[in-house]
């Protein structure tokens, strides 16, 4: 299983590091592994996420500037390492607030701890946010204000949380909340491709249903849909029975506390996309006139909010000014241009005009860009995912239930 | 002393930075007196003391001397700090192990506290302090660790076993943890316990296999029905990892009938909507390896794991799409058409990375058929204009490709041409090469195609695989091409500044294939090309020239026949990828072959588990530096053993069984090496030289290896004389299942004489000496000068058993490392004796 963990930070430096065997990887590994990044082209998100070293075999994942190395030398499960380095990027993120070097420096004792019982041996342990969070409490303000008031300077709960006994481990018998609410976030990306001629070349829906749940006891939570079928694939926090589901459609579950992600899914095949992109790019002599004109194309009922289009340059291209009749246009150092568009105006279409100056030999643009469009829909799931209901079970007082839903842009890409 | 590598990266010096030494003294003196100090806020300033130290710790600055200060502090109740002293320790304690026993004390104390929590962490801790000498210690916290009334105590003494089990094998099993794991896995309550237990378990009856007949047994056991299935009923209170495990398990496990397959794969199918997804790959892998019996059964299974692997794919992040995509990469390739309708799911977004691409390309190839052509074909052309230059070719020899592998293929051939219109180099210079295999395979198109190719200027062309492919065209079709005879011309003209060889050889040839179709036009020109040929530095390219000059002399007709016959038409082009090595990755579905695309005896060389200590110290040093010492045991054993060990044991086979020969008992391997290297690793310790890379796996898993042959076989009394089977026969399957069964016996490297080296230029001869001496190969490979041999040879007379060898031989170093596994460990010395003694004739 895995044998050692290492954090580093994009200029190479080993920030932290986690022997998780007896026999020990040594940090010459790291610099192996740096001088193979840098032979591949120094493009830290474009390395693979196994790598043989002459060594070890390495997984490594690649967070906001920081890198999570896990090495091992026998034969795994391969998503079993890139998976669990996933979890242990997400956690810390979770616990520090963020991803950064400075962050993970500042607190490296937590770390520690995390790692010291996310993993034991090399083999994955305790990866769940609730439980961990009971073991080893998160350096937040409250922790601290806490410790100020009650005199107590440990982050670490005196006792164990029960759910490491339990026979639900995403949960301990006896939570007490103050408040009596549980939220149910329907949140959607949309991906999709659009060819130049604005036929939809693929447009999918990945979703996922994030549960805010604050309930006392041990409540028991059953909800359904009123269009089940439209789920393509779905796949389940470890909390969901499957019987109701297989029978019925139905999730029955009892939730961990705090927010988690309850269900992820699938829908295929979507027919309509809420806005239009249409690029033109018309070459002379020399130079390129770029026009993209922007627009509702499927109205969700709901604004759409946050539009941002943006593109790279191809390398052909020396220089480039834009207009735009709406929002701001930048363009970055590295040839990305970025148009932020906002809300789309009632009274007339947002469109972006400019000159592309080739380099000189070129007559015309054989490389053309790809245009992503990110954007936000409150109030709306484009799938047509509806929920029905959710009953709660177990309670002695009925709580809060609230509802929202949120639709916004994966990967949406047209091409030019 | 060499510096210590982690220096290396720190040349930008972080805030934590300590100044020098003058600020660890300060530390030291800062935590002695906090050590006995009981005033309110002391734990406050120890925390901070403390992070300090660790922060210097983690940077990699070298702070053990502080080691007992530490441990005077360490009295304490504040977890933090125990937590902080315990990492502390366990970095440090395999380095000052006179000190670690101070804190066997406190850790042992408190093994003994009331909290449960605490009584986890100090035996983790304990467990992972890795001092040999300590062992005596350890057992009884174990002990008591795997009867504590708390499931997370015990969770933590079931992996400490194992931790223990690497530390000292014996004391592990003399302590009989084994079968109190046993008893903990199959009745514990709690799932993490058991889940703890199993991988314990496994690891460690998996190595004691090769020695014990019982543990083998063991090992056997965890795969029983009655194990399999309580672990089946239980998986949904397993946490993730934990099924991960079970899942593992099951999938080497065999059923009985088909009911049980169905009763397994019923109680399975939930996982698959597992939100991990690494139970979602063991469970598909349980699946396929089920079902791989049943036909029409694994064809639903490939139906039903459809959608899970494809939602695995387009949800999570890009390495965990990855991984699935590399399955899905195999899947695919072994039954594209149940993928041909979710070909869309392959096309590639412009963020991904372009390892995502590739595979995604190489799948939308594998999956093209009459149906979706049109459609794939569309799509990959869209990415010939794509921004990243590796990904446009690639999906322009995947149009290539896809022209190859179908019948109908009109638009695809004005796809390609329209490619070549497009003015890029790299463009035209994929397609180019692709027009020329699509014209070999279809030569009806040549009149489309060469109307299109006759155009492109060839100074347009510089990479030498498509200028071969556009100069070849010429030849092939100077009839079509008006212009062809003084392209060709222009070439040769230009010939000193072609530095391809593949080039010149190319036009070589087309200028004969022209002077066959247009002799007055081409005449020029063949005789510049034969002129420059002959006089070419480069023994290929002078060669032809100076065969196609004397063919022509001897007759032209005949010359005709040699460069210019009728050719028949391409069917099938050699695939990269032998089905075997296919079959072989999907054996080892959900592995690390599957990423590789490489079955993993192909890569999965060295084994480095157990005698971490000693192995772990020679890891960090360099023991390159002298080389003398580490050949030492090798040489000798060549200059005084081989003879007198070939002599008597062919004596002996002659003779028949004489037991404790003295002749034979003097060479003995093994008990030489025991003691030489035994007596090397302190000398070792003091000979490390500074300014060497401080890293050197390769011969230190060498003397890893060699030590585990002497501490493991040493003992054994004077064996039988070994005479091998001359018509020993194993099938490449029942090897592969044995070579993955079996533990090597013996492993080590040795030099190999210079004539050997010169014979192994051919490398078959190897094998044909090798079989003089009864030992048979099952599979070679590899480049000059490193080379891989797989053997395999039978004891003749009862038991049969079979010794398994795994040769790699470096020609440049004239180095060999020899992996020997054997189903009788017992003569894997004597055999490992006799396979390099036929080794070391070799060449002779």
């Amino acid at each position: 299983m895995l044998q050692c963990i290492f954090i580093i930070s994009n200029s190479g430096e080993v920030i932290l590091e986690k022997q998780l065997q007896g026999h020990r990887a040594d940090r010459s590994l790291c610099n192996w592994f740096w001088e193979y990044a840098m032979t591949q082209g120094g493009e830290l998100s474009q390395l693979l996420p196994v790598i043989a070293s002459p060594t070890h075999y390495l997984f490594q994942i690649f967070r906001e500037g920081i890198i999570f190395l896990a090495c091992t030398q026998v034969e795994m499960p391969p998503l079993m390492g890139t998976e669990f380095l996933c979890r242990v990027a997400d956690i810390i993120s979770d616990y520090l607030g963020g991803l950064n070097e400075d962050l993970i420096k500042d607190n490296f004792v937590i770390v520690y701890e995390l790692l010291d019982e996310m993993v034991d041996n090399g083999y994955p342990l305790i990866t769940e946010p609730n439980i961990l969070r009971e073991m080893i409490s998160p350096p937040n303000i409250v922790s601290k204000m806490l410790s100020v008031v009650t005199g107590r300077s440990s982050n670490v709960s005196t006792t164990l949380p029960v759910a490491t006994q339990s026979c639900a481990p995403w949960r301990k018998t006896d939570i007490k909340n103050s408040g009596n609410e549980v939220y149910v976030n329907l949140v959607e990306e949309i991906d999709a491709i659009v060819r130049s001629d604005g036929n939809l070349v693929k447009c999918e829906i990945y979703g996922e249903i994030q549960v805010d749940s604050n309930l006392s006891g041990y409540p028991d939570l059953t909800l359904s849909f009123a269009n089940p079928t439209i789920l393509n694939d779905v796949r389940f926090h470890p909390c969901i029975r499957f019987r109701p589901w297989e029978l019925y459609q139905l999730l029955s579950f009892v939730p961990p506390n705090g927010q988690f992600k309850l269900m992820s899914y699938r829908v295929k095949k979507l027919k309509s996309i809420p806005i239009y992109v249409k690029p033109q790019l018309i070459s002379s002599s020399g130079s390129c006139r770029m026009t993209v004109l922007v627009g509702t194309r499927n109205d969700p009922g709901k604004p759409i909010d946050s539009i941002t289009i943006e593109f790279h340059l191809p390398s052909c291209v020396t220089s480039a000014d834009f207009t735009s009749n709406h929002g701001t246009v930048n363009i970055l150092a590295d040839k990305r241009c970025s148009w932020s568009i906002g809300r789309i105006p009632k009274d007339k279409a947002p469109s972006l005009t400019g000159n592309l100056v080739l380099e000189s030999g070129l007559s015309s643009l054989h490389v053309c860009p790809v245009l992503q469009a990110k954007f936000k829909i409150m109030g709306v799931a484009l799938s047509g995912l509806q929920i029905d209901r959710l009953d709660v079970k177990n309670m002695p007082t009925q709580p809060y239930k609230g509802f929202r839903a949120l639709t916004r842009a994966g990967e949406y890409e047209v091409r030019s | 002393m060499a510096p210590p590598p982690q220096f290396q990266r720190s040349s930008s010096p972080s805030p934590s930075q300590p100044s020098g030494k003058s600020e660890i003294s300060d530390l030291k003196l800062q935590l002695r007196q906090l050590a006995g100090s009981r005033a309110p806020g002391a734990d406050d300033a120890k925390r901070e003391l403390f992070k300090k130290v660790i922060s210097h710790m983690t940077v990699g600055v070298d702070v053990s001397s502080l080691f007992s200060e530490m441990v005077m502090c360490s009295a304490t109740s504040d977890i933090v700090l125990k937590k902080m002293c315990y990492l502390y320790v366990g970095n440090y304690a395999k380095g000052n192990p006179d000190l670690a026993l101070l804190t066997i004390n406190f850790l042992q104390r408190d093994c003994r506290d009331e909290d449960p929590m605490i009584r986890g962490l100090a035996l983790r801790s304990l467990c992972s302090l890795r001092v040999t000498n300590l062992v005596e210690y350890l057992v009884g916290p174990l002990g008591s660790g795997l009867k504590d009334p708390n499931a997370y105590v015990r969770t933590v003494a079931a992996m400490g076993v194992l931790k223990l089990y690497h530390i000292s094998a014996s004391a592990c099993v003399d302590a009989d943890f084994p079968s109190m794991l046993k008893r903990l896995m199959l009745n514990d309550p709690d799932s993490q316990v058991v889940a703890n237990c199993l991988s314990s378990l496994q690891e460690i009856w998996s190595a004691e296999a090769n020695t014990s007949e019982e543990a083998a047994r063991e090992r056997e056991a965890l795969l029983s029905k009655p194990l399999v299935y309580h672990l089946l009923n239980r998986i949904k209170e397993f946490n993730e990892w934990a099924q991960c495990l079970i899942l593992d398990l099951i999938s080497n496990y065999i059923p009985s009938d088909n009911d049980e397959i169905f009763d397994i794969m019923n109680l399975l199918e939930d996982r698959l909507q597992h939100a991990n997804g690494a139970v979602v790959l063991g469970t598909i892998k349980v699946f396929l390896h089920l079902t791989l019996s049943m036909a029409d059964v694994h064809q639903q299974v490939y139906e039903r794991i459809k959608a899970p692997l494809l939602t695995l794919m387009s949800s999570g992040s890009p390495e965990q799409s990855y991984a699935v995509l590399s399955h899905l990469h195999l899947l695919v390739m072994r039954a594209p058409v149940l993928f041909s309708s979710d070909y869309k799911h392959f096309y590639c977004q412009y963020s991904e990375p372009s390892y995502v691409k590739k595979l995604k390309l190489e799948m939308l190839t594998a999956i093209a058929n009459e149906s979706n052509t049109f459609e794939i074909v569309t799509e990959l052309c869209e990415y010939a204009a794509n921004v990243d230059v590796s990904i446009a070719r690639e999906a322009i020899r995947a149009v290539g490709k896809i022209a190859l592998q179908q019948f109908d293929v009109n638009a695809i051939v004005d796809r390609l041409l329209q490619f070549l219109e497009m003015e890029k180099d790299y463009v035209t210079a994929e397609t180019l090469v692709l027009v020329k295999d699509l014209l070999r395979k279809y030569p009806q198109w040549s009149h489309d195609c060469i109307a299109v190719v006759g155009n492109i200027s060839s100074k347009n062309v510089q990479e030498p695989k498509a200028k071969s492919a556009l100069i070849w065209m010429l030849g092939e079709y100077s009839q079509d091409m008006p212009e062809a005879p003084y392209i060709l011309e222009n070439l040769v003209d230009n010939w000193d500044d072609e530095h391809s060889s593949e080039v010149r050889l190319h036009l070589l040839t087309a200028v004969m294939k022209c002077f066959f179709k247009r002799p007055p036009e081409t005449q020029n020109a063949l005789g510049a090309a034969l002129a420059a040929g002959l006089a070419d530095f480069r023994q290929d390219v002078h060669d032809r020239a100076l065969f196609y000059y004397r063919l022509l002399q001897y007759d032209e007709s005949t010359a005709e026949r040699v460069v210019n016959p009728p050719k028949q038409a391409v069917s099938v082009f050699a695939d990269t990828q032998s089905s075997e090595l296919k079959d072989r990755i999907f054996d080892e579905f959900n592995s690390l072959s599957v990423i590789y695309q490489k079955p993993s005896y192909m890569f999965t060389g060295k084994e480095h588990r157990g005698l971490t200590d000693i192995s772990e110290e020679l890891g960090n040093l360099s023991v390159e530096a002298h080389p003398a010492a580490e050949a030492l045991p090798a040489q000798i054993y060549e200059a005084n053993d081989v003879d007198l060990l070939l002599s008597t044991s062919e004596k002996e086979e002659v003779r028949g069984p004489v037991n404790n020969s003295s002749a034979y008992r003097a060479p003995d391997y093994d008990s030489t090496t025991a003691a030489l290297v035994s007596s090397q690793v302190p000398l070792e310790a003091d000979l490390s030289i500074p300014g060497l890379p401080a890293y050197n796996p390769q011969v230190s898993s060498a003397i890893d290896d060699l030590l585990g042959l002497g501490l493991s076989v040493a003992p054994t009394p004077a064996p039988p004389p070994l005479a091998l089977n001359p018509k020993a026969a194993l099938d490449p399957g029942s090897f592969q299942r044995k070579w993955s069964q079996l533990a090597i016996s013996s492993s080590q490297e040795f030099c190999i004489e210079p004539r050997a080296v010169v014979a192994l230029a051919t490398p078959q001869t190897l094998l044909r000496h090798m079989q003089g001496h009864h030992i048979q190969c099952i599979a070679s490979g590899g480049q000059p000068p490193s080379f891989k041999f797989f053997f395999y040879a039978q004891r003749a007379g009862q038991p049969p058993s079979f010794f398994l060898v795994e040769c790699l031989v470096n020609s440049s170093s004239a180095r060999a490392q020899v992996k020997i596994k054997a189903d009788d460990g017992a003569a894997a010395g004597d055999f490992s004796a006799l396979f390099q003694a036929a080794l070391s004739k070799f060449g002779e």
